[in-house]
């Protein structure tokens, strides 16, 4: 495993765990957007996706055609085992900081 | 949702996004941006969606996520990341296919190359005109100030305002460094070895030099133009008037005032000005000392005002001020709307419409004209280069189907053409090169004040002529490259991808009667211009002009120079003139017959026998008494133009007499047939002839002489015997007006190159498409030959679609022709002028046919006398 998750990178991998069965690009996009009040594009976002399913931590399937958008089938992303110990990793790290802060940290 | 469903996404922004994407799979975005764009559309309406929905897609556009899949979806065994080999072997291909087929690669590049070298010349001289006055340091701190004046009849805009506006400026606005003021029309005549020499030129202020970056080779730039009478000279002008000797210091005489040198400049190069000579503006003061230019404010032509501002000078401070001078001025010229504006030094060249220019005043649409005539050449070359390309398809396109099978896209096909083309044409442009510099030499002479420009290669030039070249080369490849592309490798492999006729298709037809048709055109004018020129020394001026030579007076005693020339056995007879018959006449006199009008004529001085001498032609009275004029009346000729123009006033009163406008009252002797006194460009003005041989400044000299160079060094021994100062310059008068039609000889020599370039090009093009379809005929040929067909039907079968096509742009160039030049080109080159005739129109038509057979019979023969036997067997 080379190198740390990025913070948007890891916010991605945190959402589609989130979301579950329903984690494709638009439902991916407003959730991240209305939790943290930004303004990601959808262009941002799915470099991201890709460059995450290039690493290896996602993949990608692409739905059933349904009656929405005009019939076009969604692509929904799943979260692969180096994906999950990625976060994991990532999570450990921050409770180690945390953990051995000798600062106060809590408001 | 029903009401939903009709607000769609912008379908531009969609299909623009797709064209992008080209092949990837982008349907789960193009779906997801559908849905944000129908999330967004009930939360924030329809307009904000649309943008929010453009935003996306310029986002997608340019994100990894698109890059990715385009290029997974563009893999394939063939298609590597390395585009250097691939780019090699477009242009090993390229060299392979020129080589292969040499004939169409060198008429391809013969007559692109001609095509080009007009447009090179023609950008050439763009590129000069918008480099003008690059050179100055501060030309952004130079600004000419330009007066755009409006009244009931209309409106323009000058280059030139009113004086008084460079020293009002001067005063009142502080980021004003200097203004300079220009004062055109200074005409000085020198007399320099008892020859009167014309200069023209500027006066200007003394801070010329310093606002200005022309070098003085000598003198002191400060004080060159600081007092009255001070003179600078161009380079060229001060190696004519003092060879080898500092001319600081000297002085020269003109009628205005005695003038002392006291610098010499650079010749011009790359500027707007033109001038052979400068005075400072104080001299103007002091020749013309009732006008009083520094409160003019009414007179708004010939002056010019360039304002240096200081460093840092926003050039909205200066749109104001001259927003206020502006309305200043209004208070002189209550009648008129004036709005003053600037345009920066380097801006000043070229225009597209201003009115008064300083010096030649390149403008817009003239270079617009002279690129659009090389446009005309060229286009030609490049139907050919397509017609050519697209006729071999039948030799390529198996290529073209075996590239496709082993994977090649549609793409690579036509890039693979269009790198061939761009390599045709920058061979060509080497081609063009090689014309493009004798060209030029021979437009600088041709064309007043092109000296100015540099022309010469430079970085900005070459930059233009690559881009220039690539341009046609992308241009002319761009059709064989699509008709390339599309084919269907199946049907090329199996030989039938399109019809097997060697026949012309309608669009090429349609190029080759427009070719024809245009080298025509430029054969006809090229023609018909060289006979006007023939026609000028028929004797059509309506005076005889054989024989006579002319030998300038200068300071000579004329009365004695008559006399003594007149004594030598060769000459028949010896008058005198002011001006010499068939060149142009300067200005004008005004002359009253009635003490109330005034019309204006020119007039001639003339010695005894002039009229005799000449052969003109009297239709009234007599021409002997014009040498028995008194004190109270001078006996005078004019011309029956002359007689027009004062019978509009004179109806009762004695209409044989007239008053000059320095009050010399004058009687006509005699009328003359109307006939040109100038050239025969000019229109017959009223004309007046009076004695005198004070006035007169050249001595005629009728010869009838079996050894003219004896005569004339005979002649020049006496002259010298009279006065040992005075130089002998004799010239035949025909030779000086041949001088004086120095126009037609440009214009002879500008349609003779046009109509070779285009009759060559148009040959070439003809040359290439016998030499397709004879090859596509062998087979048929040897079939008909072998079945009993002559060589004489032979040669009717292969050459009757060309010569009917000739034969159709010969039936529209002729009535075009005669339309454009008889009735408009050529009565304005000439007014008395013989028009066209037929026979020109015969001659170029022969010369056409002529020459497009020459061009076809090489193939045809070749074709038509092969072993039928052998070409049957040739596979």
């Amino acid at each position: 495993m080379k190198g740390y998750l990025g913070e948007f990178e890891e916010l991605v991998l945190l959402t589609i765990a989130n979301l579950g069965e329903e984690a494709y690009g638009v439902a991916l996009l407003r959730d991240i957007n209305e939790r943290t009040r930004r303004n990601i594009s959808i262009g941002a976002m799915h470099s991201t996706l890709t460059r995450l399913e290039e690493k290896g931590y996602l993949i990608s399937h692409l739905g059933e055609p349904t009656n929405e958008r005009g019939g076009r089938r969604k692509r929904y992303f799943e979260l692969t085992s180096p994906g999950i110990a990625g976060l994991n990793e990532m999570k450990s790290l921050r409770d180690e900081l945390w953990a051995n802060t000798k600062v106060k940290l809590s408001v | 949702m029903s009401n939903t469903d009709k607000k769609n996404p912008p379908q531009l922004a969609r299909k623009v996004f797709e064209w992008w994407c080209k092949k990837a799979d982008i349907e789960d975005l193009l779906g997801d941006i559908d849905e944000y764009f129908q999330y967004n559309l009930e939360k924030k309406g329809l307009q904000t969606a649309r943008f929010i929905y453009f935003r996306q897609v310029l986002s997608l556009s340019f994100s990894y996520a698109i890059r990715k899949r385009k290029k997974s979806a563009s893999y394939s065994n063939y298609y590597q990341e390395n585009h250097l080999a691939m780019i090699n072997n477009y242009f090993k291909i390229a060299v392979r296919n020129f080589s292969k087929h040499k004939l169409f690669t060198l008429i391809n590049i013969l007559g692109l190359a001609m095509g080009m070298s007009i447009c090179l010349l023609s950008l050439g001289v763009s590129v000069a005109i918008y480099q003008s006055d690059e050179f100055h340091t501060r030309k952004e701190h130079i600004h000419q100030v330009n007066t755009y004046l409006a009244d009931d009849s209309g409106d323009k805009t000058y280059a030139s305002t009113f004086n008084a506006v460079g020293d009002y400026m001067e005063d009142k606005y502080p980021f004003i460094e200097h203004s300079i003021k220009i004062k055109s029309g200074f005409y000085p005549e020198f007399v320099h070895q008892g020859n009167l020499m014309n200069y023209h030129g500027y006066f200007v202020d003394e801070a010329f030099f310093e606002a200005f970056d022309f070098k003085l080779i000598h003198g002191n730039p400060n004080a060159a133009l600081a007092t009255p009478f001070s003179l600078v000279l161009t380079k060229s002008v001060a190696e004519t008037l003092y060879k080898d000797v500092n001319p600081i210091g000297k002085t020269l005489e003109t009628e205005s005032g005695r003038f002392t040198v006291t610098g010499v400049m650079e010749d011009l190069k790359q500027t707007h000005f033109y001038f052979e000579v400068l005075t400072s503006h104080e001299t103007y003061v002091q020749i013309k000392p009732d006008t009083d230019l520094d409160t003019d404010w009414t007179n708004f032509r010939n002056n010019y005002v360039y304002l240096l501002l200081k460093p840092g000078t926003q050039t909205e401070t200066l749109q104001e001020a001259l927003a206020q001078v502006s309305a200043h001025a209004a208070e002189f010229n209550p009648e008129l709307t004036i709005e003053l504006s600037s345009i920066r030094l380097d801006q000043v060249v070229p225009r597209w419409n201003i009115s008064n220019a300083v010096g030649i005043g390149w403008d817009q649409p003239s270079m617009l004209f002279f690129l659009s005539i090389g446009l005309l050449i060229l286009l030609p070359a490049v139907f050919n280069y397509t017609n050519l390309s697209i006729a071999r398809a039948l030799t390529r396109a198996k290529e073209i189907g075996i590239r496709k099978v082993v994977g090649a896209e549609n793409g690579q096909i036509k890039v693979q053409f269009l790198v061939e083309t761009v390599l045709l044409t920058f061979l060509a442009l080497v081609g063009a090169l090689f014309i493009f510099v004798p060209l030029r030499n021979e437009f600088l002479e041709m064309v007043r004040a092109a000296e100015v420009l540099d022309t010469s290669l430079n970085f900005d030039l070459v930059a233009t002529f690559v881009l220039f070249t690539f341009a046609v080369g992308l241009f002319s490849g761009i059709f064989p490259a699509l008709f390339f592309s599309r084919l269907n490798p199946v049907k090329t492999l199996k030989g039938n991808g399109f019809s097997q006729s060697g026949g012309v298709s309608g669009i090429k037809k349609g190029l080759f009667v427009f070719q024809f048709f245009l080298s025509l055109v430029f054969v006809i004018g090229a023609v018909s211009i060289a006979r006007q020129y023939a026609y000028v020394f028929n004797n059509n001026h309506g005076f005889t002009s054989n024989n006579v030579l002319t030998v300038p007076f200068q300071e000579i005693n004329k009365q004695v120079a008559i006399n003594e020339l007149e004594d030598h056995p060769d000459v028949k007879s010896v008058t005198a003139s002011s001006n010499l018959p068939g060149i142009y006449l300067p200005g004008t006199v005004d002359l009253t017959p009635n003490e109330s009008d005034t019309i204006d004529a020119r007039q001639v001085f003339i010695g005894d026998d002039f009229i005799e001498n000449f052969d003109i032609e009297l239709v009234w009275g007599e021409s002997k008494s014009l040498s028995t004029s008194t004190q109270n009346v001078e006996f005078v000729l004019v011309n029956e133009q002359f007689m027009q123009a004062v019978k509009v006033f004179n109806i009762q009163k004695d209409s044989l007499t007239f008053t000059l406008a320095d009050g010399t009252k004058c009687r006509i002797a005699g009328i003359m047939k109307d006939f040109n006194f100038e050239p025969l460009s000019e229109y017959i003005n009223p004309l007046i002839f009076r004695h005198s041989l004070a006035e007169s400044n050249y001595a005629l000299l009728t010869i009838n002489s079996t050894d003219i160079k004896t005569t004339i060094s005979e002649l020049e021994a006496i002259w010298q015997s009279i006065d040992q100062e005075a130089r002998f310059e004799s010239a035949f008068l025909d030779n000086e007006i041949d001088r004086a039609y120095y126009f037609l000889k440009a214009q002879i020599k500008i349609f003779s190159y046009l109509s070779a370039f285009a009759i060559t090009i148009s040959c070439l093009g003809l040359l290439g498409m016998v030499t397709f379809t004879t090859e596509n005929r062998t087979k048929e040929i040897a079939i008909r030959k072998i079945m009993g067909a002559n060589s004489q039907n032979l040669y009717y079968l292969l050459t009757k679609d060309f010569v009917r096509l000739i034969m159709i742009s010969v039936m529209i160039a002729v009535p075009f022709s005669y339309a454009f030049y008889d009735m408009v080109f050529l009565h304005f080159l000439l007014h008395y002028g013989p028009g066209l005739g037929i026979l020109e129109i015969v001659v170029s038509t022969i010369f056409l046919f002529f020459l497009g057979f020459v061009s076809i019979y090489g193939q045809t023969s070749r074709i038509a006398g092969a072993n039928p036997a052998r070409n049957l067997r040739y596979e």
